[in-house]
């Protein structure tokens, strides 16, 4: 077999009209191919919607991946990263792309630019949709009459390559189809260690020259008042691959802190039944944290638990909120028809507790423990005032809260908690140690009171 | 755990994109993969995402991203190419309160239309749905086995509540099924990439890159990945499509039933609501009333055998779900001829057991 035979077939039919850059493009891809002498399974074609995604069947050699409108470049990325990170065999991508593919899925080109995976990007640039019926794109020329623009084309082009230029791309060049370079051109990109597109300047013959008085000569004209540089582009060069930046990070990342083993203690817990609790504060103040806490040391108690949280869409602002079941058995429903417990911490947790219908919720035999600055008519149900937010500060009034009900309902054993602290990081341990501490005071003074 | 359950699996490619409440998966990818020798990365939307999981998988690998209802929208075009090109890949589809942007922090199962009925052509998409931490790390190595044994994506739909909520899990409780990996075209072979013999009408699986040619396309093509207009074959590559799902539908069935001979009535549910019907059925019972219970966690291909063992000899059928239209109940109504089918429904948050005690006791006391 020759070596052109390798990649494009000799007896290839060419699907194109007459006088079609693609023609050009599909033979210059082949001698460039051809000129680097790559192994055939080596390559992956994979070509867009449009002309040009009639090009793998030209190719009978190659993998040909043939995608959704716009596309390509993506899927093109995911296989070029699976393969040089995860299972280097050296697979080189080529994408062949129109102008109106390269528009749909732009983010995809400029993201496979930023991080400079090892795929070679063909944008065919004809000005124009030519498959669909010669509507314009985002890359027709200023006037150009197409099915969508008759009276001229009102909007100024996109210089993709400027553009790409600007995502750090490292390899970039404009030719004509009918250039003598291009196959010089294309072989230079595909050997690029990296991300490297060429757009390719051509004519639709179907439709561009039809409506426009454009022949091959007058391309050149175009390009230039458009303000396009021919030839290869000056880029940053000296672009690390991904692959390599990939590997030296997460070498170097910082080792993860083994995931803490809860202990599980030997003394039987006391709850012989369910308990649900709502514990409501202010984001940002250490609400959720505090109940993981609180589960884990259930946990460690050799009990289940469920912890569902709630906030706002935004992260440090609003009410922040934890419901959380107990039990001595695997938990069904983890929301609370009628909680047994709730504890507002803050202003923003009352008002949630009030808003999210939990208060109406509560019975008579509910136990609701409120900090002391609440000023708010309490429902009918077991009400304790406790000054968490002025003893123990807002950051550990949470914790501190859910301190002062274990000294009243002493559910879990004392070393539940203890077990859990000593898992927490060191310059938290104390806070935490304190903030129990706290609780516990501020209950036992108002069982005395 | 539906992360990890991906990871046990054998996930070698994850690529997320942020949204609530699927970024805890992406986070922990992030974090876990690189440790087991895989590949994490953010992509820049959610097309890119899949598109980026497909083009791994082409290259041969196991792949995975997770979403929200707004990002599995921008998804759809590509699960469907992933579908036409045979192409395994896994999808957590973890729902919140739409339309639209609708409710970033509120759980719902307002997504199973849209999870399911997003082909063109009406494809079946396998759809797994867990209740809880320990379904979704099992439920995650079955949707890799399927998505890989039939070449075809497959939606791991949670929600809020199930994916954000922390859990004490037993380990003695934690089942892990065994590993299935694509069969692989034999190399070099006479290979057609997209024939199929029966039983399985699975095509074997040629990777970009490896030594025999790959050939893949979206377009409807033949046997062998030709685009072919007015073809027999083409429409018997389109066939074959959907009776792969169709021949595995009765094996790929999971439920968890909780079934009384006796019962006049049938309760059905999925996903973060079965575990209050699960209550309410030992509520019901406690007061006398008997019920038979049925948690689906395949939800599609419909387990059409389990329906109608579940509600043989019931008169009265319940369907509980987080969402207004009874999207669930509307789908298995076909299989449930016959019989009185009662939806219970509610939006914004939880549905209660004492919400399906009420429905119940108010048709059947």
């Amino acid at each position: 077999m020759t070596p052109e035979a390798l990649y494009l077939s000799p007896t290839a039919q060419l699907p194109y009209c007459r006088g079609c850059g693609h023609s050009l493009v599909v033979r210059h891809l082949s001698h460039a191919l051809e000129s680097l002498a790559l192994p055939p399974r080596s390559i992956v074609l994979t070509t867009d919607i449009g002309c040009v995604g009639l090009a793998d069947a030209l190719f009978p050699y190659l993998h040909t991946v043939h995608t959704t409108h716009g596309r390509s470049t993506a899927f093109a990325t995911g296989m070029a990263l699976a393969d040089a990170v995860l299972e280097p065999q050296g697979l080189k991508p080529i994408v062949m792309i129109g102008d109106g593919g390269a528009m749909i899925g732009l983010l995809h080109l400029v993201h496979a630019a930023q991080l400079n995976v090892d795929i070679t990007v063909l944008i065919h640039n004809n000005f124009m949709f030519g498959m669909t019926g010669g509507q314009h794109s985002a890359l027709s020329p200023l006037n150009w009459i197409t099915a969508t623009t008759p009276g001229g084309n009102m909007t100024p082009p996109l210089d993709l390559l400027a553009l790409l230029r600007t995502a750090h791309a490292g390899f970039l060049a404009r030719q004509l189809a009918t250039s003598r370079e291009l196959a010089t051109t294309l072989a230079d990109a595909i050997h690029y260690p990296g991300f490297a597109a060429v757009e390719i300047v051509e004519l639709c013959t179907a439709y561009g020259t039809r409506w426009n008085e454009a022949a091959g000569a007058s391309l050149e004209g175009i390009l230039e008042r458009q303000g396009n540089t021919m030839g290869k582009l000056e880029t940053e060069t000296e672009r690390p691959r991904f692959r390599d930046l990939y590997h030296r990070e997460t070498a170097s990342a910082r080792p993860q802190r083994a995931k803490p083993t809860v202990p599980r203690l030997g003394t039987p817990t006391k709850l012989a039944e369910e308990v649900r609790l709502v514990i409501a504060g202010t984001a940002g103040e250490r609400v959720q944290s505090a109940a993981a806490l609180f589960c884990r040391s259930a946990l460690a108690a050799g009990l289940y638990s469920t912890q569902k949280n709630d906030n706002p869409v935004t992260q440090g602002s609003g009410f922040s909120l934890s419901e959380i079941c107990l039990s001595p058995k695997p938990i069904d429903y983890t929301g609370m028809e009628s909680p047994d417990v709730v504890l507002a911490v803050s202003e923003d947790g009352w008002k949630e507790l009030q808003a999210n219908g939990t208060l109406a919720a509560c019975g008579e035999e509910t136990l609701l423990m409120v900090d002391a600055q609440i000023e708010a008519v309490m429902p009918k149900c077991h009400v304790i005032r406790l000054p968490l937010r002025r003893e123990a500060k807002p950051k550990r009034a949470a914790l501190a809260a859910l301190a002062a009900w274990l000294e009243r309902n002493p559910v879990l054993p004392a070393e539940a908690w203890e077990a859990v602290l000593a898992l927490e990081p060191v310059e938290r341990r104390a806070e935490s140690a304190a903030a129990l501490d706290i609780g516990r005071r501020l209950a036992k003074r108002s069982e005395n009171a | 755990m539906l992360a990890e359950g991906a990871l046990a699996a054998g996930c070698r490619f994850f690529a997320g994109y942020p949204i609530t409440p699927a970024s805890e998966i992406y986070e922990i990818m992030m974090r876990r993969l690189p440790e087991q020798g895989g590949l994490a990365l953010s992509a820049p939307d959610e097309i890119s995402s899949l598109c980026y999981c497909v083009g791994a998988s082409l290259r041969g690998l196991k792949a995975m991203t997770a979403t929200s209802g707004p990002g599995w929208s921008l998804m759809i075009e590509t699960a469907q190419y992933a579908l036409m090109t045979e192409t395994p890949v896994v999808v957590a589809l973890v729902q919140r309160l739409g339309p639209s942007t609708g409710g970033a922090t509120q759980g719902a199962q307002g997504d199973v239309w849209l999870a399911e009925f997003s082909t063109s052509g009406g494809y079946t998409l396998p759809v797994f749905c867990p209740s809880n931490a320990a379904e979704s790390f099992e439920l995650a190595v079955h949707a890799f086995n399927w998505s890989e044994r039939l070449r075809t994506p497959v939606l791991l739909l949670s929600d809020k509540e199930v994916g954000m909520t922390s859990e004490v899990v037993s380990d003695e409780a934690l089942q892990v099924p065994g590993l299935v990996n694509r069969k692989m075209a034999a190399a070099e072979a006479e290979y057609a990439p997209y024939a199929a013999q029966e039983p399985e009408r699975v095509p074997a699986f040629a990777a970009v890159g490896g030594a025999t040619k790959a050939t893949v396309t979206g377009s409807a093509h033949d046997m062998h990945g030709r685009l072919r207009k007015n073809s027999p074959q083409v429409i018997e590559v389109l066939t074959r499509l959907q009776r792969k799902i169709e021949a595995h539908a009765e094996e790929m069935a999971m439920v968890r039933p909780d079934l009384d001979p006796e019962a006049p009535c049938l309760l059905i549910s999925y996903g973060v609501t079965a575990r209050a019907a699960r209550q309410a059925v030992s509520n019901l019972r406690r007061q006398g009333l008997r019920i038979s219970f049925l948690q689906i966690q395949s939800l599609f291909p419909i387990p059409q055998r389990w329906l109608e063992r579940a509600a043989a000899g019931v008169e009265a059928v319940f369907v509980a779900e987080e969402n207004l239209t009874g999207q669930y109940r509307a789908a298995i109504t076909p299989y449930l001829s016959g019989k009185r089918i009662l939806g219970i429904n509610r939006i914004g948050s939880l549905i209660s057991p004492s919400e399906i005690v009420g429905a119940v006791e108010g048709v059947m006391a």
